[in-house]
């Protein structure tokens, strides 16, 4: 219960910002997954792609979301009609482990604990943004995680696996993230 | 002391240093604002670049909502000493993360909401609002507010800097113009010695120096020759100066001489005075001795003489009447000899009178028929038709007819004399011409120079042969001049003379003298014997004897009385016709007891008639008196007078009632008065019309 009304109480003074004024109180989950929708929009302005991963300069943005979707229809409706560098976004949900290639962001559900290391281990490389919500995400080679703590949503991003992905994340964003590293010792968390 | 009355030297270097600071300052004051004005334009970019900053900086904490994070990033211009505040508003205005230097900044001047971006300046604050963005992206907007404490300190420092400058820069000036100022001020303060020197020692040799050809080297210029003018004017002021003194010390003692003279010339004067004094009083008194002895010897020798034609023998009356004749002689000089010294002396005054010309002259002839029988003359006269009256003093006139006649029976023998009468107009004004011709000696041209002066004669000779004073020309003269007439003489020796003498018909006054009233006329009258009384009043025994006898025998009854009070107790007790007054007398003298005759009106009507040797008929006649005659007494005259005054007093009485005067009633008396009156109206208005 305690949990629930402080959601509300983050959804009410962020939402005004997104623009989902009538739709904030769905649900709960939709509440914190909102929040989480906004982050990934934000990660996009900051994460800059190298110039191969797309094949055109107006290619969209493709988010791949691996398992079950816990968004429901908050993140379509978040990036709906957003443009980031002249890119639109383009929303899948992933039928199998492969189709990772074909996305620039990945979204790792929960549900995908068994399959972590797998495709981790499949865009070893590749230009592809991972975001997870599972604890150890970024420790075992995923980019970004999210967690939450103090009832508020946190990150924290590998910045090894970005550099190893090709992607160049912005100081600013480091700056409000905690650095985590594969051999498993904490980075200092900045604020 | 004002500004104005500085010494130049001091306005010099006022000027100067004002010149200079006010220039300085403005220069400085523009250098200093338009650096101030670039700094504080400097310090707004400045400011807007931080905000640049923080903006970016904070723009990811604002995209994850992140406050801690922005917190931290505004936290970072705590090394910016002049950000006094900064804050971050999200979208929706609302304050989103805020950092204040120190906790005293008060929050209320904080603006709530989110404003436009921009800079202002808000009182002593500058502010800017800046939009925070994100890939184009509109998060929210950072305030900035600066105390511009950098901007405020400089302008201290360039104060002071500028205040410092302004002082050493005005000493220098100080300086400067207190050299350069000699330039101009030397020469005016040299001016002003060489003037000060000039005034105060009125020494004009000297000189101002000429320093420079400039304004102030001309004005010395001028100066100088002005001195020079000067001196040259003192050297000739100085000359004239003394010349002056030299006069002056000339003058006076010529003024010292004049003086003393002046000193002796007034004791002459009045040594002169003295002695003139002396003479009147001596011929006053010597008149009037003379003349009471001689009073006496002519009428006692008249009476005699009356008397003696009945009882006495030829020779005795022919004696008498030499005594007679001499005394009436010695009369005659002594009346010439006083009549010129009154002439003289300038009291002869004129008693103008109008008068028939014809009967006057009738008058002298009777009265000279013995001297022009005495040297068996033969006397024509011949009075043109249109002589009739004339306004003169008869008296004059007729003594003046009366000389020239007497000295034409004088110097004629078995002779013709001849007097010519007429009247003629001259000048608008009426003129009457007596001519007296005789067939006598003549006189010649030598003689005619002196012939009206006094004590002259023709010839000394005929003083011996003709006897005479010489006066009776001179007095003729004299009394023609007075009445404004002329005279003169055309003769030739050994066949005769011709005086012509020239009168006005109507002779004025020159001053407003008595003038005697008097309607005289020289008709004939009739004596009328009666018994009327006539008071005498007179001191001397004589006098008084021979007045009685001879008013006595002209009908009348005769009192006399030797004092003026007793005079007039008598008067008012008999109440006289006529009364006659001497004016010597111990106690009250004659003119009292006229003024007291007249001042009472029961014997103001009573005609008095002065018989006095005093020679006063103005004050006489301005008493009230009717006639005056002076001793010794004209017996002919004497009774004319009195028979026209009895003739007066009929002519009055006899309107009425012939009752005696003394009875008349009071009407009566004032219908008198009345007449008289109007007589004196029409002589009143006689005189008018003259004017």
């Amino acid at each position: 219960m305690r949990r629930l009304r402080l959601l509300i109480t983050i959804a009410m003074v962020i939402l005004p910002s997104l623009g989902f004024e009538a739709h904030a109180q769905e649900s709960s989950v939709s509440s914190e997954y909102l929040i989480k929708a906004g982050f990934i929009y934000n990660f996009a302005n900051l994460v800059q792609w190298p110039s191969t991963a797309f094949t055109q300069p107006d290619s969209p943005i493709v988010i791949g979301i691996l398992g079950e979707d816990p968004f429901g229809t908050v993140l379509d409706r978040v990036l709906a009609g957003k443009k980031v560098n002249g890119r639109i976004f383009l929303v899948k949900r992933l039928k199998s482990i492969p189709d990772l290639k074909e996305c620039h962001i990945v979204f790792v559900s929960s549900s995908e604990m068994a399959h972590l290391a797998e495709a981790i281990h499949l865009v070893k490389g590749m230009p592809i943004l991972t975001i997870g919500e599972i604890p150890g995400f970024a420790k075992r080679g995923g980019i970004i995680n999210l967690f939450l703590e103090d009832n508020k949503v946190h990150f924290e991003v590998n910045v090894e696996a970005a550099k190893e992905a090709d992607l160049n994340i912005s100081s600013r964003l480091l700056a409000l993230a905690r650095i985590v590293q594969e051999p498993a010792t904490d980075g200092k968390k900045t604020e | 002391m004002s500004l104005q009355n500085l010494s130049i030297r001091r306005k010099l270097i006022l000027i100067t240093m004002l010149t200079s600071s006010i220039a300085l300052l403005l220069s400085s004051a523009s250098f200093l604002i338009y650096d101030l004005i670039s700094f504080r334009h400097l310090l707004t970019e400045d400011l807007t670049t931080q905000a640049e900053i923080i903006g970016y900086n904070s723009a990811a904490a604002m995209a994850f909502k992140d406050e801690p994070a922005a917190t931290a990033t505004l936290s970072a211009l705590m090394v910016k000493g002049d950000i006094v505040a900064a804050v971050l508003y999200s979208p929706d205005g609302n304050m989103f993360a805020q950092y204040f230097r120190n906790d005293k900044t008060l929050p209320a001047i904080l603006p709530s909401r989110s404003q436009e971006k921009g800079y202002r300046f808000e009182g002593r604050y500058l502010e800017v609002w800046h939009d925070v963005t994100l890939n184009g992206e509109r998060l929210g907007t950072l305030f900035l507010q600066s105390d511009m404490r950098q901007w405020s300190t400089r302008a201290k420092r360039y104060a002071g800097i500028c205040f410092v400058f302004v002082l050493i820069s005005g000493f220098l000036a100080f300086l400067v113009s207190s050299k350069l100022q000699k330039v101009i001020s030397g020469p005016i303060v040299h001016l002003e010695d060489t003037m000060r020197m000039v005034s105060a020692h009125k020494n004009y040799e000297v000189r101002a120096v000429k320093a420079y050809a400039d304004e102030i080297g001309s004005l010395i210029d001028g100066f100088n020759t002005m001195l020079s003018d000067i001196q040259n004017r003192d050297t000739a002021l100085r000359g004239a100066n003394d010349e002056l003194q030299t006069r002056t010390r000339e003058l006076e003692e010529e003024i010292s001489h004049r003086k003393e003279a002046q000193d002796e010339l007034l004791k002459a004067k009045y040594v002169a005075e003295e002695a003139s004094r002396a003479k009147s009083t001596f011929l006053a008194n010597m008149s009037h001795e003379l003349r009471t002895p001689l009073n006496a010897i002519i009428g006692y020798s008249e009476m005699l003489e009356e008397e003696a034609h009945d009882s006495a023998t030829v020779e005795t009356v022919q004696d008498l009447q030499k005594i007679k004749s001499a005394g009436r002689h010695l009369l005659a000089l002594i009346n010439d000899v006083l009549d010129l010294s009154k002439i003289e002396a300038g009291k002869m005054s004129l008693h103008l009178e109008t008068f028939e010309v014809s009967g006057m002259i009738e008058e002298i002839v009777t009265t000279l028929q013995p001297a022009i029988e005495k040297n068996s003359n033969t006397l024509w006269v011949h009075l043109a038709q249109d002589v009739g009256m004339m306004q003169a003093d008869i008296t004059k006139v007729r003594q003046i007819l009366f000389n020239l006649l007497s000295n034409a029976c004088k110097f004629t023998d078995h002779g013709t004399i001849s007097v010519d009468v007429d009247q003629s107009t001259e000048q608008g004004q009426g003129w009457l011409r007596f001519r007296v011709t005789d067939t006598g000696i003549g006189i010649s041209a030598k003689q005619k120079e002196n012939l009206f002066q006094e004590f002259v004669q023709a010839d000394t000779s005929i003083a011996r042969k003709y006897g005479g004073t010489g006066l009776g020309l001179a007095i003729t003269h004299r009394f023609v001049q007075l009445m404004k007439g002329r005279i003169g003489v055309e003769s030739e020796p050994g066949l005769g003379s011709t005086f012509t003498v020239h009168i006005p018909a109507q002779v004025k006054l020159e001053a407003v003298g008595p003038i005697q009233a008097e309607g005289d006329s020289d008709a004939n009258f009739e004596i009328k014997t009666g018994r009327d009384t006539i008071l005498v009043i007179d001191d001397d025994v004589a006098v008084r004897e021979l007045m009685s006898r001879f008013l006595g025998k002209l009908g009348f009854n005769v009192l006399t009385v030797a004092s003026g009070e007793e005079g007039l107790r008598l008067a008012k007790q008999v109440r006289p016709v006529l009364i006659t007054l001497d004016v010597v007398m111990p106690g009250c003298d004659g003119w009292s007891v006229l003024t007291k005759l007249k001042a009472d009106s029961e014997l103001s009507k009573i005609p008095v008639i002065m018989v006095t040797i005093v020679d006063n008929e103005p004050r006489g006649l301005d008493l009230g008196a009717s006639n005056y005659l002076i001793k010794p007494v004209d017996r002919e005259r004497l009774a004319v007078l009195i028979e026209k005054h009895r003739l007066n007093r009929f002519k009055t009485v006899t309107g009425t009632n012939t009752a005696p005067m003394s009875r008349l009633s009071h009407g009566q008396k004032r219908r008198e008065g009345d007449a008289e009156v109007s007589g004196r109206e029409s002589h009143a208005k006689n005189l008018t019309s003259r004017r």
